[in-house]
């Protein structure tokens, strides 16, 4: 999924997404890590398996939660940190 | 020069409504819209199916409540028109009527209810008064600190962006011209009909419908014609989604709130808090350009929403967004035909998501030959006064 000729990386991290150990690196946004893990990151209300739209801030699609605070905030804006554990709820 | 039985101007929701009923009556139409279709109120309001008496009805003493419950023959017509609309259009309106509930905090407030309910059931619309815990049985989601609420079993909501749509398909299937981005620039009365033109055409038509919202005035002085129809900016906003649970559409008889949950999850919040409408060099208002928000509108819009059903407060706002619609003069929607320029229509001046789909079927049905005397209330004849001088 990366790119990965040509580019030096630090050292990744990991982090949980819905209990499932991911990988991450320094400078990636959630929105990375969820894309990287599934295409479909949640559902539309008829069901329909939905992707990342925007992935700037403004359709607020891809909203996921920082636990255990609950705190909602939009994956395609907040930087991947380690040992982050996020819900998709 | 290419002719039609009538004209609309404004492709809103009313126009592309009457443009459907006239257009399958064999009627040939053709409609002037200056944006693209439901870029004023109509696509801009929040989707309330509302049919209890507004707040605003209710505030401005008693003469204005009693002439308002006086509308609730269109509201029951109303109900009756969006219950068979998505079956009739053929298209997934999000037309949701599970009950809507006007909310009170104070025992002044459901004083005010108690009027308002018997009013209604007066006129024939069956609200009834549920204290606060029979409100919460059926909303869970609603305040400690609501002591009683009013519920209709009709009320709820529907997607405003995708109404005005299939009314617009649906007329241009039924053989009615839409055009877009055609500016009016000139309207005049003939001997008999009217001609109206815009940058590229000219059209003559025997009748003429104006439904453009805030617009209204300015087309209806090209006529030489008084109508009193005025700007208003107005603040809308969405949170982001959340599990479904606000079925009902939520409004409240003290403060300025509507509040019900789209398809998707979001919840829209509104209920009339004002923005700023844009001025233009000359010093009149601007109704083409957006008005700006007033920061203390959205703090009050949240604040009431909040104190209605507290888990609003753990959403995240993800929009607001500012819309312009009309009020006239006496707050009641101006309908139908102008007495002293026979076959000049108008049709504006709020509640009309709501009441929309059915001002234009008693209009068609009116101009068609068929008497729609549930016109009568919010007929511009109330009006004529102010075109007594005008020649």
């Amino acid at each position: 999924m990366r790119i990965e000729s040509k580019v030096e990386r630090q050292a990744p991290f990991s982090l949980q997404v819905e209990g499932e150990t991911l990988r991450a690196y320094p400078g990636e946004t959630i929105a990375t890590v969820l894309v990287e893990r599934s295409p479909v990151i949640g559902h539309m209300a008829n069901g329909d398996a939905q992707g990342l739209f925007c992935n700037m801030g403004t359709c607020c699609l891809c909203m996921v939660t920082i636990l255990p605070e609950g705190r909602r905030v939009r994956a395609c804006l907040t930087a991947a940190e380690p040992g982050m554990e996020i819900g998709l709820g | 020069m290419r002719k039609a039985d009538v004209l609309i101007v404004g492709g809103g929701l009313v126009g592309c409504a009457t443009a459907w009923h006239l257009a399958r009556g064999g009627a040939q139409v053709t409609l002037l819209e200056a944006g693209d279709i439901g870029m004023g109120a109509s696509g801009q309001n929040a989707g309330s199916l509302h049919f209890q008496l507004e707040r605003r009805f209710l505030e401005n003493g008693e003469a204005l409540a009693e002439q308002a419950a006086r509308t609730a023959a269109l509201s029951r017509l109303a109900i009756d028109d969006w219950r068979g609309l998505e079956a009739e259009l053929g298209a997934d309106l999000h037309v949701v009527m599970d009950g809507g509930l006007m909310v009170a905090e104070t025992a002044e407030q459901v004083g005010v209810l108690e009027r308002k309910i018997a009013r209604e059931n007066a006129e024939g619309l069956a609200t009834r008064l549920l204290d606060g815990d029979e409100a919460r049985a059926i909303a869970p989601y609603l305040s400690a600190g609501i002591l009683a609420a009013g519920f209709s079993g009709d009320e709820g909501h529907a997607d405003a962006r995708a109404v005005t749509r299939a009314f617009a398909e649906a007329a241009a299937h039924a053989g009615a011209i839409l055009r877009m981005r055609s500016p009016v620039t000139s309207a005049r009365r003939l001997d008999r009909g009217f001609e109206i033109a815009c940058a590229d055409e000219t059209l003559q038509g025997d009748r003429l419908v104006i439904a453009c919202g805030a617009w209204t005035a300015q087309i209806c002085a090209r006529l030489n014609l008084h109508m009193p129809l005025f700007p208003v900016a107005l603040l809308m906003n969405a949170t982001e989604r959340t599990a479904k649970g606000l079925r009902h559409l939520v409004q409240h008889v003290g403060r300025r709130l509507s509040m019900k949950q789209t398809h998707a999850g979001n919840i829209l919040i509104g209920g009339g808090w004002p923005a700023r409408l844009a001025q233009a060099p000359d010093g009149t208002f601007d109704p083409r350009r957006r008005p700006e928000m007033i920061a203390a509108s959205l703090a009050g819009n949240m604040r009431a929403a909040i104190d209605t059903a507290p888990f609003v407060a753990k959403l995240n706002l993800i929009r607001s967004w500012t819309g312009v619609t009309a009020i006239s003069a006496d707050q009641l929607p101006i309908v139908g035909e102008v007495p002293s320029m026979p076959g000049c229509w108008v049709a504006g001046g709020g509640s009309a998501f709501t009441l929309g789909p059915t001002f234009a079927r008693l209009m068609a049905q009116a101009m068609g030959g068929r008497a729609a005397p549930e016109l009568d209330i919010v007929s511009p004849a109330r009006f004529e006064h102010l075109n007594s001088f005008m020649g």
